[in-house]
């Protein structure tokens, strides 16, 4: 093939840009966010990522997105029961924010209106020539939220962002800024009840020593495409961990992008994967340690079944001043079924000598000893089995010592058995 | 043969001063004992003689056999005759234990112009050595020290030092994790070496390994000087009553 | 052997600016004119008395390779190559295709004793004094040492000089067993139909754009073939050189070990220094078949560049190992110490059922070396196996990249694979990097990977200086201890010359 003639535009990036031309009137911003929008559909007119773009090698998103659903989403939703009981609740629905809620130490503000006024422009934009979600979030991102929660405060009750739909396209940013010393539980849902193309930004500044736990639980309707994108920067002597449960969607790519850019700051990251069906699941993170001492943990579990495939993507990378680096990354998998497949890339970018940085990947059946050992005490082989594939992806949950949220991640988890088991 | 005078060091990458003052002498021949509390300076002591970049002295001097050391690296050190028998012997993982051996002889006699062992000479004193102190020939083809005991580690230690025939031995804490058993070989490893030009600096917390190496002098140290010195009796005495006396008496 | 010792002794000698091989013979050369074009390759072709079927699949090879593009994915960059800036051909004039030593250009013999390599067969057959030789009863010195004992060891030597094999030792011996070692060149005319057989069967003539290069341009290389149910009684090796100023160096080799063969190969590799790039652009294909088993064995040593990263090697090679037949097992071990740049992933394809590769890599970077190295383990038949230890060592101003890819197909039940990948850096001003593909598309898959990248703890480095190690001496002997699981998987004869040049090629990289 001639590489120097544009390629022909497959049905979805079609759609994509015919569907831009028709609504970037009725998208919030003024003159300088339209010119954003503009810049980024052009990225998209170059041609949706293929394999052979590095950071998208196992998610060929030109082949694997297909269709594009209509922009309108019917109707609206109702909020949800929150993952934790108690919680402060923001609702998007259908790409749309609802009223705030009150809640002490927390501000809030709309995306649709800082686009309108001018402000949160700096956030818009892909990052780079392979940041295709963020090219397709600027180019028709609607609304958000912007949470502000005050310095030195300690939230009471965890916040939960909901983003929900009802098919359709919904196109949306959450901003999250915890201040210097401030506590925080914060849940990210993205699902909805009718098949969609979403793409969800978020960006969490963790101030520094503050300390937050982030959980994104992604349950899209099957036939969903979902491209989540979660940035965070954290500060000195700050912690952040974050839990990414994905059990939903045809067609997943989430990307986690964290700086741990504080000296003696932690970033530590838990995932579990239920990917079944036809599904195509996708976690990729890359991880920079910017300055010296600080240190990370990653362990991603995943789980498939069916034809599902799953893909994680994790790089490490070092800078050169950033001495006394401790970074560990795994990332396992167990696949029960011969038409799943998993592909892992965890990468290593070192460039300071004063290290210790190590990644593992493994991908097996489940433990035949173990299994045995569970019949000879006169468990049935299904149930066995059973048991073993949960307690493989509980183990992770359990890491994230906070009773609450334990017993919420695994209540999702046997749900998903129930389903899949 | 070493003398050590009014030595101050500090931790060099965030400035604590851990040696303040220190005097000591140790002459040919003689065991020296050097006692203290936890945290006294022990280990630091026998680092900052062994060369170790991350002390840092300030002040003051250490002289062996009347020349200053305190210009030389490990290597040099070790050369001109010190060794360090260490607390925690580190692991160096590929590295046969008779390899290891080979290539520190055969380094130092460079070091000293002479000419490399053979290898049927350096297999006989080397096996020579090791059956006194009860290594069997298995153990020194492991990497050394990786997954060694405790005692193990010991024993190799003193068998390095009864090849490398050091002028002047630094016992960091030898007895530390030994069963009476490996404590009774290895102070009879140190006990061989002892000899009227050579000197054995022993550090400890506890009496107990100076029953088996019976000491000449015995220096209590304390906040990074030595406070008190003595006979052998100094360390029976903090033995029974501790280092509170001393400390108090010192204060 | 002898050469060996020598070599120990004249490596111990200099230091890193001073590359050891970088002298040059003057010998008349036979140079075909700078540039590639279809009149180069039929001359080329016409040198080598090649038949018209090889002629054609070179220029159908070069036809393709005007259409490829260089590839730009791995961690390593240069200034664009100009390939009509390069000599294709270059064969030293006195030897068109010697038959015997006393033929060689004796300049040519002095220049491979300099390389420590042992052509003449009476030196081999008295090659009793091994290095290590002071071997003691117990056995209890370093494994490199103690394998000595086994006495004499021959090695059969195919030597290639810029384009051509000058000499090929031990034929009559081999040809006894059955096994043909002989130059590719000679093996186009020779045994036209097993080159045709298996030439390109595991590299296609177009696999990727400097494999497709080669095939265009190949002038030659080590051609091995073990018939069934032979154990090929001695060690073969081959020795590159690339002598003449701007020539690129295309050799290519292609080894067969038929039904229950065994073979063990050697390769080495040098360079004169010079302040412009050389190309060497190899291609080697190995084909096992059922209970068949090859070993293959690179020390690469070509010209690094000096240490302002000027000059130097471009190592772009591509090496596959087909495991043909069932419970067949191919096998690389790599040091890797030249070479301005690598690009090279010595892969297996395990098609057999019960199949096993193996890679086993050292990659040491100074300097301003890039290496991009690692392999691709393809299981695709049922029970294969698959193990790779990586030993990265970056120092200078480096880059060192690993990158691997191991996968398992639908069909490959049982796929086991076990990786392990450590680097180890020794300065802030180098890059240590680690790139896993892990692709398993069947339930029954078995993949561990292991990476970790750390350095020289002060600790250790402190303890080896107190028994009067001087600090150069104590890293090169941590690092071998570092590299020993790979070390011990080289044959003898390179473990030793291994050691040292690992030691060499760290020189000036503390301070």
């Amino acid at each position: 093939m001639n590489m120097h003639v544009t390629p022909q535009h497959t049905p979805a990036e079609k759609a994509l840009i015919e569907g831009y031309h028709a609504r970037v009137g009725d998208l919030p911003g003024d003159g300088m966010v339209t010119i954003k929008r503009d810049e980024a559909i052009e990225a998209i007119k170059a041609g949706l990522p293929t394999r052979h773009v590095e950071a998208w090698h196992y998610t060929d998103l030109r082949r694997l997105l297909t269709t594009v659903p209509a922009a309108a989403t019917a109707g609206n939703t109702s909020a949800l029961e929150p993952l934790l009981a108690g919680s402060t609740v923001l609702h998007v629905s259908g790409g749309k924010t609802q009223a705030f809620p009150s809640a002490q130490g927390l501000s809030f503000m709309r995306l649709s209106d800082e686009l309108v006024e001018g402000r949160g422009l700096a956030a818009l934009g892909p990052t780079d020539a392979a940041d295709t979600i963020g090219a397709i979030n600027t180019a028709f991102v609607s609304d958000g939220y912007g949470v502000e929660i005050a310095e030195g405060v300690e939230l009471s009750a965890p916040l939960e962002l909901q983003n929900l739909h009802n098919g359709g396209q919904v196109h949306t940013r959450f901003g999250v800024n915890v201040g210097a010393g401030a506590k925080a539980v914060i849940v990210e849902r993205q699902t909805g009840e009718a098949s969609a193309l979403a793409s969800a930004i978020t960006t969490l500044s963790v101030r520094d020593g503050a300390e937050v736990m982030y959980l994104i639980v992604q349950e899209q309707p099957k036939g969903s495409s979902h491209l989540g994108q979660f940035r965070a920067t954290i500060g000195k002597d700050a912690k952040l961990t974050v839990f990414i449960m994905n059990a939903g969607g045809k067609l997943v790519r989430q990307e986690i992008i964290v700086d741990a850019a504080g000296e003696g700051c932690d970033f530590q990251l838990r995932g579990v994967n239920l990917l079944s069906g036809d599904s195509h699941t996708d976690v990729t993170m890359v991880l920079d340690h910017s300055v010296p001492n600080t240190g990370s943990r990653e362990v991603i579990r995943n789980v498939l079944t069916d034809r599902a495939k799953g893909v994680f993507q994790g790089r490490i990378n070092v800078h050169q001043i950033a001495q006394k680096t401790d970074a560990k990354m795994a990332c396992n998998t167990l696949l029960l079924s011969d038409d799943a497949d998993f592909s892992a890339k965890p990468e290593l970018e070192i460039f300071a000598d004063d290290v210790a940085c190590g990644h593992g990947a493994t991908v097996t059946d489940i433990n035949e000893d173990h299994l045995f050992y569970l019949m000879a005490r006169g468990v049935p082989e299904k149930a066995g089995r059973g048991l073993l594939v949960k307690a493989f992806l509980a183990e992770v949950i359990e890491e994230l010592e906070n009773e609450a949220v334990i017993e919420a991640l695994e209540a999702k988890l046997d749900a998903w058995f129930v389903l899949h088991g | 043969m070493l003398e050590i005078k009014n030595l101050h060091a500090r931790i060099a990458d965030e400035g604590t001063e851990i040696i303040r003052g220190l005097n000591l002498t140790v002459k040919a021949g003689e065991v020296a004992a050097i006692m203290g509390p936890n945290g006294s300076g022990k280990s630091t002591l026998s680092y900052i003689l062994a060369g170790r970049e991350d002390y840092e002295v300030t002040e003051g001097e250490i002289l062996f056999n009347g020349e200053s050391i305190l210009e030389m690296d490990p290597a040099e050190r070790a050369a001109s005759g010190i060794f360090l028998a260490f607390q925690y012997p580190m692991e160096i993982p590929g590295v046969a234990t008779m390899e290891f051996l080979k290539v520190a002889m055969n380094a130092q006699r460079k070091a000293r112009g002479e000419e490399p062992l053979k290898i049927p000479e350096l297999l006989k004193r080397v096996k020579e050595a090791s059956g006194a102190l009860n290594i069997d020939m298995a153990m020194l083809k492991r990497p050394l020290n990786v997954g060694f005991s405790g005692g193990e580690k010991k024993r190799a230690e003193i068998l390095q030092m009864q090849l490398l025939e050091p002028k002047l031995c630094v016992l960091d804490e030898t007895d530390s994790g030994l069963d009476i058993d490996a404590l009774k070989i290895v102070s009879d490893g140190v006990n061989a070496l002892r000899s009227p030009d050579r000197a054995v600096v022993v550090i400890t917390h506890y009496q107990r390994l100076l029953e088996h190496i019976v000491p000449d002098s015995v220096h209590v140290l304390y906040k990074g000087r030595i406070i008190k010195s003595g006979d052998k009796s100094l360390a029976m005495n903090l033995e029974e009553n501790g280092y509170a006396g001393i400390i108090g008496e010192a204060a | 052997m002898p050469a060996v010792q020598e070599t120990i002794d004249q490596v111990r000698l200099i230091d890193v600016d001073q590359y050891k091989y970088g002298f040059e013979t003057s010998i008349e050369m036979d140079k075909a004119p700078k540039g590639l074009n279809e009149d180069i390759i039929r001359f080329i072709s016409a040198k080598k008395d090649e038949p018209q079927w090889m002629l054609d699949w070179r220029l159908d090879a070069f036809e393709r390779w005007k259409t490829q593009e260089e590839p730009d994915w791995a961690r390593v960059d240069y200034p664009k190559i100009d390939f009509q800036d390069i000599y294709y051909y270059a064969a030293p004039k006195s030897t068109p295709g010697p038959t015997s030593l006393a033929e060689v250009d004796p300049e040519l013999l002095r220049t491979y004793e300099k390389l420590g390599i042992p052509l003449r067969e009476q030196e081999i057959l008295a090659g009793v004094k091994k290095p290590g030789h002071e071997e003691s009863e117990d056995g209890v010195l370093a494994d490199s040492e103690s394998q000595s004992a086994n006495g004499g060891r021959r090695v059969a030597v195919d030597a290639v000089f810029d384009s051509v094999s000058v000499v090929t030792t031990f034929k009559k011996e081999l040809a006894k067993a059955g096994v043909i070692f002989c130059s590719i060149s000679e093996a186009i005319r020779e045994y036209p139909d097993l080159v045709k057989k298996y030439l390109g069967s595991v590299v296609p003539q177009s696999d990727n754009y400097y494999a497709t290069l080669n095939s265009a341009v190949f002038t030659d290389g080590s051609f091995v073939f073990v018939p069934k149910g032979v154990r090929c009684p001695m060690e073969l090796s081959t020795y590159f050189r690339i002598n003449e100023k701007n020539t690129g160096q295309f050799e290519r080799t292609l080894i067969i070990a038929e039904e229950g063969a065994y073979v063990s190969y050697l390769e080495g590799c040098t360079a004169p220094q010079r302040d412009e790039n050389q190309l060497h652009a190899a291609v080697v294909e190995l084909v096992a078949l059922d209970d068949a088993e090859i070993k293959y064995s690179t020390v690469q040593n070509w010209y690094p560049g000096d240490s302002q990263g000027k000059g130097g090697i471009y190592n772009f090679v591509t090496k596959r190992g087909d495991c043909r037949g069932d419970r067949s097992k191919i096998s690389w071990t790599q040091v890797e110490t030249g070479s301005a740049i690598t690009w090279k992933y010595p892969s297996c394809i395990l098609r057999g059922d019960d199949s096993r590769g193996e890679f086993y890599s050292i990659a040491v970077s100074n300097g301003y070396q890039q290496i991009d190295s690692g392999t691709k383990m393809l299981h695709l038949g049922k029970n294969t196996s698959s193990r790779i230890i990586s030993k990265g060592i970056a120092a200078g101003f480096s880059q060192n990249t690993y990158r691997g890819q191991v996968s398992a197909h639908r069909k490959a039940t049982n796929a086991r694979n076990f990786t392990q990948c450590d680097s180890l850096l020794i300065g802030d001003q180098c890059g240590a990097h680690t790139v896993p593909y892990i692709e398993a598309k069947n339930a029954t898959t078995q993949f561990e990977h292991e990476a970790t990248t750390s350095k020289i703890s002060d600790d250790q480095k402190f303890y080896v200086m107190q028994r009067g190690i001087p600090e150069e001496e104590a890293i090169a002997l941590i690092v071998n201890g570092f590299v020993k699981d790979v070390i011990q998987e080289l044959p003898m004869e390179f473990a030793v010359e291994a050691q040292k040049l690992i030691g060499i090629s760290l020189e000036g990289s503390v301070g």
